[in-house]
């Protein structure tokens, strides 16, 4: 059994907080909330504090934070319909296109390229094509409703998205005409896919969802050595895991740590429950064991969970009740 | 999977929700005034008002595809609607109601029927069925006239028509003012998406020229009708397209004629239903016996009925008009096949002119809904080339590609598709709009070139649709 | 001191699937007091800890006092109070097992007027803005359509607890300014 110890409990926001996202470096970090702010945090000396305070950006709720893989740009996806990129604590664009709420949004491994959900259905991916310059690259319309999160594989440029229509979607590029087509549609989740993670090598992912379940997919190349048939000689996804009973409501946040595999839930219970593959776990049927379970992680829901990218086994976790915390692993 | 183009599927544009349940449109209800309130039961047949004198049913709610082009709730509970106002089986209904009035002699109603087939799903069923061009388009006339058509038309004329005056607004636009983008405004996604999303803003830029669909509309009903000597009314005007989002501007209240009380398109099928219709009756194109097309315009018909307009497949509109304006603007010839150099995508590509080391002329053309997004994000900054002229299309590859086309055989990818309908295209005879025939048109129906006749029936207008603000019918 | 209010014996947990929770350090100490069916909507109360801790002299009371907080809310377009309309009653609010981080869970039904009533969505945003703000505490609601009585209730019902969706709602000005005006304490 391992054990979560608090390290730290940081205040700042008011209200709701939505989302937090590590620096790649895993010395700082962004926040961002109901209060319409983006906080960047910073630890001097044993405390955590509040380093920039980037306002003014965004005229409603900010969802979600994520840094460029350079560290160098922040983009901030909001219910005002707008994604703001900001460098050096300035607001530097604003991608406009989406119809209402920006729910999500993502750097590709290069950093070349930016993904964006929203309320309105559909799945954007804009080029990086100057310092302050986004060129819309594709309109996905491949989701029936809401897409809660947009998360770029760790190597490959290929972009999963997760909906509210229960399903989880993979996008690649034709190599044919250069246009994004949705190469995968993940069913198995019986409400709607709040978040999804992959693992370091980008093989699996683990997805988060209303159903109170967490599922392990597996990616199923042509000619796979397990005989999964590959249609159109794409890469098929399948369900090898799910994990259930141990969540009592909504799972919002999902986080494989690229450094121990472990991975970690949000929850609508309050709680933060991290979870370890068991020793005799098998490829095709993975098994995987809770490690422990904080009930109380916090006051109320639990909306974001984040492994530190350098630090081992250090999580970091905010929530509706306007805390973030600093939790650190002792297996 | 939605055949309206990709800008038309974005939220609310495309919901494929049934307009009961939705639906946001407030409809009056006759109210008899009654002391207490009413009470709403329902029933399996419909509800019903429970009032002191009795239970009454209560009146169903039509909601037209005009009712929701003019909203800005879900453009499209019009998938629902369309199915039932602009549907093969609707065609098909139509057309056995005439033949049976034939068969009884009543000839006060039966209906001229009149078909015209754009350029682009004779491409597409040429290459479904295996048939050159021309071939295709005489076979399809066969088939449409076994159905009941009377006339079966080509687009020639209109897309003729159409050019020159978009040419004509072009340079007078110019002259008025070279920092105005003109925006092409012949394909209906765009126009849609940009009247429910960018209105006012957007709007000026947009050029007035009617598409070819609505040209044929009004030679049809006027022109044709004229000729006939009957009422357009009595007409019955459908047209094969390339694309869904034509049906929505069949039926925009614009294009309503109040003289002849009736659309001047009746009815929009596409490329696929075409197909569907062949092959719920298990036959292919080769089966029906092959016949000319019909030319009621001038005397003499051209030498083909199939023509291509330049050398880009939707209409030839950013090409043709920058040939024009180069030599009428400034004097200066330009090369029969224009190179527009691609951006970022294929695409988006433009192309410019210059003069004395200055850009005089600069044009684009952009297809597909992130272009148009690209497009956008260009206007509003005001950053970048500023453009005179961009042709936009919201389907990828412009027209050819249009969402109604025949989708590929399983395997294929559409672009590999794309590509052989546009081999087939450059094989077709290239119009000249400046011709005899466009001219006789002229002179004969508008009372010359820029005259009030022929603006008021070669040109449209636009209209933002405001956002309704009442909270009870915002989706969230 | 028990207090049981019965008004129909049941020993199944059906509306509850985690049935190991039961097991749990938390619901241990706690004790789980109210259970549901939702097969034949049987309720049992009995002695709650953590209700007691909140000031709640039993499941009854919390119940009561989130009817009193939902009755007086308007309906969006008629003159008239939810209760009035009886689109909330008071058994069609349900005390649940509370969260093992010892959290109230309280289940809301409500029955729109009619099965194909536009504003369903719109009382369920009232109900729980309301009940969020009404009381003092920390508490998970569950809000549902009373089963059959809607056309489209599984999309309501995701739609109304989909704490995204509700926060987004009300950051719309016009919507925020509806709900304002349905829930407001009359004068």
């Amino acid at each position: 059994m391992g054990r979560l110890i608090l390290e730290h409990t940081l205040q700042g926001h008011k209200g709701r907080i939505w989302g937090v996202a590590w620096h790649p470096k895993g010395n700082s970090f962004a926040s961002c909330g109901e209060d319409k702010a983006i906080r960047i945090w910073s630890l001097s000396g044993n405390t955590w504090t509040t380093k920039t305070i980037l306002s003014d950006g965004h005229k409603r709720t900010i969802r979600e934070v994520r840094w460029s893989p350079c560290g160098e740009y922040l983009a901030s996806a909001s219910f005002d319909a707008t994604t703001a990129i900001w460098s050096k604590h300035e607001c530097t664009a604003t991608l406009e296109g989406h119809e209402n709420e920006v729910k999500s949004v993502s750097w590709s491994r290069s950093g070349g390229l930016l993904a964006t959900c929203s309320r309105d259905k559909s799945v954007w991916i804009w080029e990086v094509a100057g310092d302050d310059e986004f060129e819309c690259a594709a309109v996905l319309n491949a989701h029936s409703q809401d897409v809660k999160r947009v998360v770029w594989h760790p190597t490959k440029e290929i972009l999963a998205s997760a909906s509210y229509d229960n399903t989880i979607k993979m996008y690649a590029e034709s190599a044919l005409d250069s246009d994004w087509d949705c190469t995968a549609t993940l069913s198995s989740h019986t409400s709607t896919v709040w978040s999804i993670d992959f693992d370091a090598d980008g093989e699996r992912l683990v997805s988060c969802s209303d159903d109170a379940t967490l599922k392990i997919w597996r990616a199923y190349h042509p000619g796979n050595e397990a005989g999964i048939a590959t249609p159109d000689k794409t890469t098929v996804w399948k369900c090898v895991c799910t994990l259930s009973g141990l969540h009592t409501r909504a799972i919002y946040d999902v986080s494989w740590c690229k450094l121990t595999g472990l991975i970690a839930s949000a929850c609508g219970d309050d709680a933060i429950r991290i979870f370890k593959e068991s020793s005799d776990s098998k490829r095709d049927a993975p098994s995987f064991e809770l490690l422990t379970s904080e009930e109380s992680a916090h006051e109320q829901d639990v909306n974001a969970v984040e492994w530190n990218p350098v630090n081992v086994g250090q999580l970091i976790s905010c929530s509706d009740d306007g805390t973030i915390k600093i939790w650190k692993l002792q297996e | 999977m939605s055949r309206f183009s990709g800008a038309l599927q974005l939220t609310d544009l495309d919901d494929f929700i049934t307009p009961s349940q939705e639906c946001i449109k407030p409809v009056t209800i006759d109210k008899t005034k009654s002391k207490t309130g009413s009470k709403i039961t329902v029933q399996a047949d419909g509800y019903y008002e429970e009032s002191e004198s009795g239970k009454q049913k209560l009146q169903k709610v039509e909601i037209t595809l005009q009712d929701c082009l003019a909203c800005s709730g879900c453009i499209t509970s019009a998938e629902g609607v369309l199915i039932t106002q602009q549907s093969q089986e609707e065609l098909l209904k139509v057309l056995r109601e005439n033949e049976r009035l034939k068969a009884s002699g009543d000839s006060d109603k039966v209906r001229t029927i009149v078909f015209t087939i754009a350029v682009q799903p004779l491409i597409s069923l040429a290459h479904r069925f295996e048939l050159g061009v021309e071939e295709a388009a005489r076979h399809l006339s066969g088939y449409l006239r076994q159905l009941g058509a009377d006339y079966v038309l080509s687009t020639k004329i209109a897309d003729d028509l159409a050019l020159l005056e978009c040419r004509q607004e072009f340079v007078e636009r110019y002259r008025d003012n070279a920092d105005l983008s003109m925006l092409s405004s012949s394909c209906p996604g765009w126009v849609c998406y940009a009247e429910k999303t960018h209105g006012n803003f957007i709007l000026p830029h947009i050029a007035t020229t009617r598409s070819p669909q609505q040209i044929m509309g009004v030679l049809v009903k006027q022109r044709l009708a004229e000729k006939l000597g009957v009422s357009g009314s009595r007409i019955y005007h459908v047209t094969v397209m390339p694309c869904y989002d034509k049906k929505l501007e069949a039926s925009r209240e614009d294009f309503y004629s109040e003289v002849n009380s009736s659309r001047d398109v009746d009815c929009v099928i596409t490329s696929i239903e075409v197909e569907q219709m062949l092959q719920t009756e298990e036959q292919t194109l080769q089966q029906f016996a092959p016949s000319d097309m019909d030319w009621p315009w001038t005397d003499q018909p051209p030498e083909a009925m199939v023509w291509a307009h330049e050398s880009t497949m939707s209409g030839g509109y950013a090409e043709h008009i920058y040939k024009y304006a180069a030599r009428e603007l400034f004097n200066e010839e330009t090369p029969n096949e224009l190179q527009f150099k691609a951006l970022r995508n294929r695409d988006f590509s433009e192309i410019s002119l210059e003069k004395d080391g200055k850009i005089v002329l600069k044009f684009a053309i952009a297809n597909g809904f992130r272009n148009i997004q690209n497009l956008m994000q260009k206007l509003k900054r005001g950053k970048g080339p500023g453009y005179h002229f961009v042709e936009v299309m919201a389907c990828p590859s412009g027209c050819i590609n249009g969402g109604a086309q025949v989708r590929p055989t399983t395997g294929q990818h559409v672009r590999e598709l794309t590509q052989q309908l546009e081999e087939l295209y450059k094989q077709l005879p290239r119009s000249n709009p400046d011709n005899a025939h466009t001219k006789h048109i002229y002179t004969d129906f508008l009372d010359g070139t820029q005259t009030d006749k022929s603006q008021s029936l070669l040109h449209t207008s636009y209209h933002a649709v405001e956002k309704l603000n009442t909270a009870l019918n915002i989706k969230w | 001191m028990l207090s049981y209010i019965k008004r129909k014996l049941s020993e199944s947990d059906s509306g509850n699937s985690n049935s190991n929770s039961n097991s749990t350090p938390a619901a241990e100490l706690v004790r789980k007091t109210s259970q549901m069916s939702l097969d034949n909507g049987a309720i049992v109360y009995g002695e709650d800890a953590l209700l007691h801790e909140l000031g709640y002299r039993s499941a009854t009371d919390l119940q009561e006092t989130i009817y009193d907080l939902l009755r007086t809310i308007r309906d969006p377009e008629k003159p008239c109070t939810l209760e009035d309309l009886n689109v909330i009653y008071e058994d069609g609010i349900f005390v649940m097992q509370p969260t093992r981080s010892n959290v109230s869970v309280v289940r809301i039904e409500f029955n729109p007027t009619v099965p194909h009533c536009s504003l369903a969505t719109l009382i369920g945003l009232c109900i729980r803005v309301k009940v969020e703000r009404g009381l003092p505490h920390n508490i998970k609601l569950d809000i549902y359509i009373k089963k059959g009585a809607h056309q489209t209730e599984e999309e309501i019902n995701k739609q109304i607890n989909d704490k995204e969706r509700i926060a987004a709602a009300m950051e719309n000005p016009n919507l925020r300014e509806l709900v304002e005006n349905c829930i407001k304490d009359e004068e």
